[in-house]
C-alpha cells in the first residue's frame, strides 16, 4: 500500500467527495422529496406522486426550477459579504461532517478532539446568518440575523454542557472512543440486549439535547430567525436562485448533522444488528429529522425573549445540574 | 356583565330608559338647546345637533343616556346640505338606539368631529372625509383613509368627476426607506412596513410599524387596498335583485349567508315585507352553518400566524370547513358566494331528498364535538401555545367599547354583547343557545369564544334541522309575496345590523324613491375590530402583534368594502 | 409538556391512520352538488328575446343584440366577468339559459372566456347532470303575484 502525505490527502478529497456526495443526495431525497411526503402525512394529504415513482423525480424538477430562476441581487446589499454568506453556511455543515464515524470505515478523520471540532464548525453557520442578515440591506434580514445570534448563544452553551455529560462517561473527546465506548451491554431483557447507548444511560441529558438541537437548527418550536409570519422569511429573505439553494441545503444539512451528533453521542453511532452500520447511521439520523418535522407540525413557535428565557434560565441550569450529576455519578462508580 | 358595571354607575337612573323601550322626549329634553330638530328613521328617532355641538350631544348621550356604542357614522350628500348621521347603541341593549343627525352646509361642510366620545368615530369620520368630503375639526388625524393620499375629489359626490385621471407622480410616494427614523436623527426606532405583501396580514393590509428593538413602540394601520367601491355598487343595484349576490363578497371567508342576511333584514324592514316562518328556520340554520365555517378559518389562520407554518391544525380546521360547504353547496348551489336569501325568504327550498341532507348535516354535528376535542387537544391545551396567547393582546372591556368592537373580539373581552340574542331576528329567539363570553381579554380569550362559539352554532343548526324534518310539508312557504320592483317611497332611512361571523355587520339604507338606494352605507365589523389593534399591540413584541392582529380576525375586503 | 406531547400525539394519529382529505384530480372529480352553478348554457330556440337576463344581470355581464324586429343576433356572456349570482336563470321565463355544474373552463386570453351565442350553446353538461331537472327551480315563489303588477318588459 502506498503511503505518504500526497496519498493520504488523496484520499482524504476522494472520501469527502463521497460523503459530499452521499450527503447532499440524501438531503435532495429527504429535504424535498420527504418533507413534503411527511408533512403530507401529518395534514391528511397526499403530496408529490405524479413526477417518476412515488413523485420521486420532483426533486429533479424542483433542482431545474430552482437553479433557472433568476438571481436577483437587491439594491444596495454588503457584497461580498452576501454572496460569501450561504457558502459559509452550508460548508460549516459539510466540515462537521469530517469527524462523524459513519459506520463501514467511512470516517475521513479522527482527531483527539473530535467532538469540540465538531461543535466549533457548526457554529460557524451562525457567523453566515449575521453575515446574511446585516449585508441583505433589508430590515426583516437584519431582525432575523440578529435572532440568530440571540438563539445560538443561548443554546450553544447548554448543548455543549450537555454533550459534555457524555465526554465524561466516554472518557474522551474523539468520536470512535464515543462510539465504542457505547458497545457494550447495559442491561439484558428476555435475551435482548440494551446496549449502553447514552440515550438510555442518560435520558435526561439526551431529551435536553434533542431539544436543544431544536434551537440549534432552527426548527420549530424555535425557528425564530426565519419565523414567516413574523418577519417573512427573516435572514433569506433576500436570496433567490442559486444562493436560495445553497440556504435551503444548508438548512437541511444543518439538521443532518445534528442528527449525526446525536447518533454518535446518544444512539451508539452506526452500531445495530443484521444491516450494515452506515444504514443504521441513516437511520438514526433519518430518525432525528423526522422528529424534527413531527415538531414543527404540532408545537407552536415561542417568542424570542420567550426563547432566551427558556435558553438562559431553563436549559443552561438543567445543562450543568445535569453535568455535575453525571461528574458526581462517574466519580462514585468508576 | 360584572366588567361592566365598575366603569360607570349603570344602577342610576339612566336618562330615556323605560320599561318599555326608549323614551326619545326625555331624550330630547335631556339635549334640550343641543337638539335643533328632530327625525324619524325607521330604527329609532334621531336628533339634528349643529355642527359645532356634536361633541357635546354625543357625549351627553354617552354619560347620561348609556349609548356607549357608536356603531356607525354615516355621511351623504343632499341637494342642499351634506349630512353626518352617528348611530348610536348601547352595549347593554342594542335595540336602544338614537341617531345623531349633523347637517353642514354645502360650501363649507365642516363639522365637529365625535372622536372624543367615540374613539371609533375617528377611522369613520375619515372615511366620511374621504369619500363624502366633509371635514372634521379637531379631529386627530383627518387624512384619506381608504383611497389614495393622492386622489383627487370625493367619489360619493353628486358632482365627482369619474373620468378625471388620477395621477400619481413616483416621487409623491412616500419612501419608506427615508423614515428609518422617524423620532428624529438619534432615535434608536426602525420603521418597518408591515405588509401590504406580508405572509400574516391575512390580504393586503398595510402595518406601518415603529420598532424598538423586538418591541412594537408604535403601529398604524393602512388600509384601502381592496377597495372596490361596495357601497356605490349597491347603490346603483335594484333592491329586490341586484344588491344581493355583492354581500357575499364583503366578507368572503364563508360568511357569505350571515351577510346577506344583513341586507335582507334592512331592505325587508325599509320595504316592509314580511319572510315566513320557515325560511327564517332556514335563514337560520344557513347562516350558522356559516358562521362555523368562517370560525374555523379564523381558527385556522390564527394557529398560522402562531404556528408559523401551514402545519397540521391549519389543514385540519380548512378540512372542516370543507365539509361544512358541502352542505352549504348541497343548500345554496356555491361554495362561498351563495347568493342564497332573497328578499322576504331563500332562493331555495332544502334540497330533494331532505332526508339526506338532514342526514349530512347531523352526521358533521354528530363528529363535531370530537373535532373540537382535537383542537383542544391540539391548540389551547397546549403549554406553548398557552404561553404565546394568555396575556398578550389585552385589550380591556372599556377600551373594546370605545373603539367600537364587536363579535368574538368583545365577547373574549368579557362584553355580553351578541345582536342574534339582544336583538333577535330570524328564528334564534325561539331556539336554545347560548352565548360565549370569556374573561381573560387576550388573544387565547378570542381563541376560546370561537371554539366555543362553534359549538353553540351546532347546538342551533341541529334544532333547526329537528324543526325542519317536522315542518308540515304544506306550510314550507320559502318566500313570501314580494313585488317584482322594490321602490319605497323616498326619504325612509334604516340603519339595522346583524351578527355576522365578525360582529355587528350594519347597513344603513336611505331611499330616494327609485328602485335603487339614494345612500348604502356599510357598518363593517372589521373595520372598527381592527381599529383596536395598536391599542392591543403597542409595548408589546413583533410576534404579538401578528398574533393580536390573527386573533381579530379581519378580513380585508369587509375593512376597505 | 403534557399538553405539547397531546399535540404532538395528534398529528401523529393523523400520520399513521393514513387517510387522505385531498382526492386525485383530474383521475378523481369532486361530487358537485345539483345545484352547483357553472358555466351557462344557452339554447336559442327557446330564447325568446325578452331581455330581462340581460337587465338582471348585477354587472351587465349579459350582452344582447337584437335587430329592429326584436330578433336576436347576439348574446354574448363573459364568463370570465360573472360573479355567478344565477339571476339570469331565475328570471327567465322560458329556460334558455341555464347553469350547468361544468367548472372547468379556461382561455389563455381573458378574451377567450368572453363567450358567444355558439360557444354557450357547445358548453357540455357536468357529468350529464342537467340541472333543471335536478334543481326544481322554484318560479312560482319569485315572479309571484305581488302587489305590483307583473312586468316582462
Amino acid at each position: 500500500m502506498p503511503d505518504g502525505p500526497a496519498f493520504e490527502f488523496l484520499a482524504a478529497l476522494i472520501a469527502s467527495s463521497v460523503i459530499a456526495a452521499a450527503l447532499l443526495g440524501l438531503v435532495a431525497v429527504s429535504g424535498i422529496w420527504g418533507k413534503r411526503k411527511i408533512t403530507a402525512a401529518f395534514t391528511d394529504r397526499i403530496a408529490v406522486n405524479r413526477h417518476g415513482p412515488f413523485g420521486l423525480l420532483i426533486i429533479v424538477a424542483d433542482a431545474v426550477r430552482l437553479l433557472s430562476k433568476e438571481l436577483i441581487v437587491p439594491e444596495g446589499v454588503d457584497r461580498p459579504a452576501w454572496d460569501i454568506a450561504p457558502i459559509v453556511m452550508a460548508g460549516s455543515a459539510l466540515l462537521g461532517f469530517a469527524v462523524i464515524p459513519m459506520g463501514n470505515g467511512l470516517h475521513i478523520a479522527d482527531p483527539e478532539v473530535g467532538l469540540a471540532y465538531v461543535f466549533a464548525v457548526a457554529s460557524i453557520a451562525s457567523v453566515g446568518l449575521v453575515m446574511a442578515g446585516y449585508s441583505s440591506n433589508n430590515k426583516y434580514s437584519l431582525l432575523g440575523g440578529l435572532r440568530a445570534v440571540a438563539q445560538n448563544l443561548a443554546y450553544e452553551i447548554p448543548l455543549i454542557l450537555t454533550a459534555a455529560s457524555v465526554v465524561i462517561f466516554a472518557g474522551t473527546l474523539r468520536m470512535s472512543g464515543i462510539v465504542e465506548a457505547q458497545a457494550t451491554t447495559l442491561f439484558s431483557v428476555a435475551g435482548i440486549g440494551i446496549p449502553s447507548w447514552y440515550a438510555f444511560v442518560n435520558p435526561f441529558a439526551f431529551v435536553l439535547f434533542m431539544a436543544a438541537n431544536l434551537a440549534e437548527v432552527g426548527r420549530n418550536p424555535f425557528d425564530i430567525p426565519e419565523a414567516p409570519t413574523e418577519i417573512v422569511g427573516g435572514w433569506q429573505t433576500e436570496y433567490s436562485s442559486v444562493y436560495f439553494v445553497l440556504c435551503y441545503l444548508s438548512e437541511f444539512i444543518h439538521i443532518f448533522l445534528g442528527g449525526a451528533i446525536i447518533a454518535t453521542i446518544f444512539l451508539g453511532g452506526p452500531a445495530g444488528p443484521v444491516l450494515p452500520g452506515v444504514v443504521w447511521f441513516v437511520i438514526k439520523m433519518g430518525a432525528v429529522y423526522l422528529f424534527t418535522q413531527w415538531a414543527r407540525s404540532a408545537v407552536p413557535r415561542v417568542r424570542i425573549d420567550q426563547l432566551i428565557e427558556i435558553g438562559w434560565k431553563g436549559m443552561l441550569v438543567l445543562s450543568i445540574a445535569n453535568l455535575v450529576l453525571t461528574a458526581v455519578i462517574v466519580g462514585i462508580t468508576v | 356583565m360584572s366588567l361592566e358595571d365598575p366603569t360607570k354607575p349603570e344602577s342610576e337612573a339612566v336618562v330615556g330608559e323605560t320599561e318599555d323601550g326608549l323614551d326619545y322626549d326625555a331624550l330630547e329634553a335631556l339635549l334640550g338647546d343641543l337638539a335643533i330638530g328632530r327625525e324619524t328613521h325607521l330604527n329609532a328617532e334621531a336628533f339634528v345637533v349643529r355642527p359645532d355641538e356634536v361633541d357635546a350631544a354625543l357625549t351627553t348621550l354617552r354619560d347620561e343616556a348609556g349609548f356607549d356604542h357608536c356603531s356607525c357614522v354615516t355621511a351623504q350628500e343632499y341637494d342642499d346640505r351634506y349630512e353626518s348621521i352617528y348611530h348610536l347603541r348601547k352595549y347593554a341593549d342594542p335595540t336602544q338606539e338614537v341617531g345623531v343627525v349633523v347637517p353642514t352646509s354645502r360650501d363649507n361642510p365642516v363639522s365637529q368631529s365625535g372622536n372624543n366620545a367615540y374613539r371609533t368615530a375617528d377611522w369613520h369620520e375619515r372615511e366620511a372625509y374621504d369619500l363624502v368630503g366633509i371635514e372634521y375639526e379637531d379631529h386627530p388625524d383627518l387624512k384619506r383613509i381608504l383611497l389614495p393620499d393622492t386622489w383627487q375629489g370625493h367619489p360619493l359626490r353628486s358632482d365627482y368627476d369619474q373620468e378625471q385621471p388620477q395621477v400619481v407622480a413616483l416621487r409623491e410616494h412616500a419612501n419608506p426607506l427615508q423614515e428609518d427614523h422617524r423620532g428624529g436623527e438619534d432615535s434608536d426606532t426602525m420603521f418597518l412596513n408591515i405588509g401590504p405583501h406580508h405572509p400574516a396580514t391575512h390580504g393586503v393590509l398595510h402595518l406601518k410599524t415603529v420598532l424598538d428593538g423586538e418591541t412594537v413602540a408604535d403601529v398604524e394601520s393602512d388600509i384601502g387596498y381592496l377597495h372596490r367601491c361596495e357601497e356605490q355598487i349597491c347603490q346603483q343595484g335594484t333592491y329586490r335583485h341586484q344588491i344581493m349576490p355583492y354581500p357575499d363578497r364583503w366578507d368572503y371567508i364563508s360568511a357569505g349567508i350571515l351577510n346577506e342576511w344583513a341586507y335582507a333584514r334592512t331592505a325587508e324592514d325599509l320595504a316592509d315585507l314580511e319572510v315566513p316562518e320557515y325560511a327564517q328556520v332556514i335563514r337560520t340554520m344557513s347562516a350558522e352553518m356559516c358562521r362555523i365555517a368562517s370560525h374555523m378559518l379564523a381558527v385556522a389562520t390564527f394557529a398560522l400566524d402562531v404556528y408559523g407554518d401551514f402545519t397540521a391544525i391549519f389543514m385540519y380546521a380548512m378540512q372542516d370547513r370543507e365539509d361544512m360547504q358541502n352542505l352549504l353547496e348541497d343548500l345554496t348551489g356555491q361554495r362561498l358566494m351563495f347568493n342564497y336569501l332573497r328578499l322576504g325568504g331563500v332562493a331555495w327550498d332544502l334540497p330533494e331528498p331532505r332526508e339526506e341532507f338532514f342526514e349530512k348535516t347531523r352526521d358533521l354535528l354528530d363528529d363535531l364535538p370530537e373535532r373540537l376535542e382535537e383542537y383542544h387537544n391540539l391548540i389551547t391545551s397546549n403549554e406553548i401555545f398557552q404561553m404565546r396567547c394568555v396575556d398578550t393582546g389585552v385589550l380591556e372591556p372599556d377600551v373594546a367599547k370605545s373603539y367600537g368592537a364587536t363579535g368574538p373580539v368583545a365577547r373574549g373581552s368579557g362584553i355580553d354583547y351578541d345582536l342574534r340574542r339582544d336583538d333577535p331576528y330570524g328564528y334564534y329567539d325561539e331556539l336554545d343557545w347560548d352565548v360565549v363570553t370569556e374573561e381573560g381579554c387576550d388573544n387565547y380569550a378570542r381563541v376560546l369564544v370561537r371554539l366555543q362559539e362553534v359549538e353553540e352554532s351546532a347546538k342551533i343548526i341541529s334544532q333547526c334541522v329537528d324543526l325542519l324534518e317536522d315542518w308540515p310539508e304544506e306550510e314550507r312557504t320559502i318566500q313570501s309575496n314580494v313585488p317584482r320592483t322594490l321602490k319605497p317611497e323616498p326619504d325612509k332611512e334604516v340603519y339595522r345590523s346583524v351578527e355576522a361571523a365578525k360582529g355587528e355587520l350594519g347597513i344603513y339604507i336611505r331611499s330616494d324613491g327609485t328602485d335603487t338606494p339614494g345612500r348604502f352605507k356599510i357598518r363593517s365589523p372589521c373595520f372598527s375590530n381592527l381599529q383596536t389593534l395598536p391599542e392591543m399591540s403597542q409595548g408589546e413584541y413583533i410576534p404579538d402583534l401578528i398574533a393580536s392582529l390573527g386573533s381579530l380576525d379581519i378580513v380585508l375586503g369587509e375593512v376597505d368594502r | 409538556m403534557i399538553g405539547v406531547l397531546k399535540s404532538m400525539a395528534t398529528t401523529m394519529k393523523h400520520a399513521l391512520d393514513g387517510e387522505t382529505y385531498t382526492v386525485e384530480y383530474p383521475e378523481e372529480t369532486p361530487e358537485v352538488s345539483p345545484r352547483f352553478r357553472g358555466v351557462h348554457k344557452f339554447s336559442q330556440e327557446r330564447c325568446i328575446w325578452c331581455r330581462q337576463c340581460e337587465n338582471v344581470c348585477p354587472n351587465d355581464t349579459i350582452q344582447i343584440v337584437t335587430d329592429e324586429q326584436r330578433n336576436g343576433e347576439q348574446y354574448n356572456l363573459h364568463i370570465g366577468q360573472c360573479i355567478y349570482c344565477r339571476l339570469c336563470e331565475e328570471v327567465c321565463p322560458v329556460d334558455a339559459i341555464l347553469l350547468t355544474q361544468n367548472f372547468e373552463f379556461t382561455g389563455d386570453t381573458k378574451d377567450d372566456l368572453a363567450y358567444s351565442m355558439e360557444e354557450l350553446k357547445n358548453v357540455p353538461w357536468y357529468k350529464d347532470i342537467d340541472p333543471l331537472a335536478s334543481r326544481e327551480p322554484d318560479r312560482g315563489g319569485w315572479i309571484g303575484e305581488g302587489e305590483g303588477e307583473v312586468d316582462y318588459q
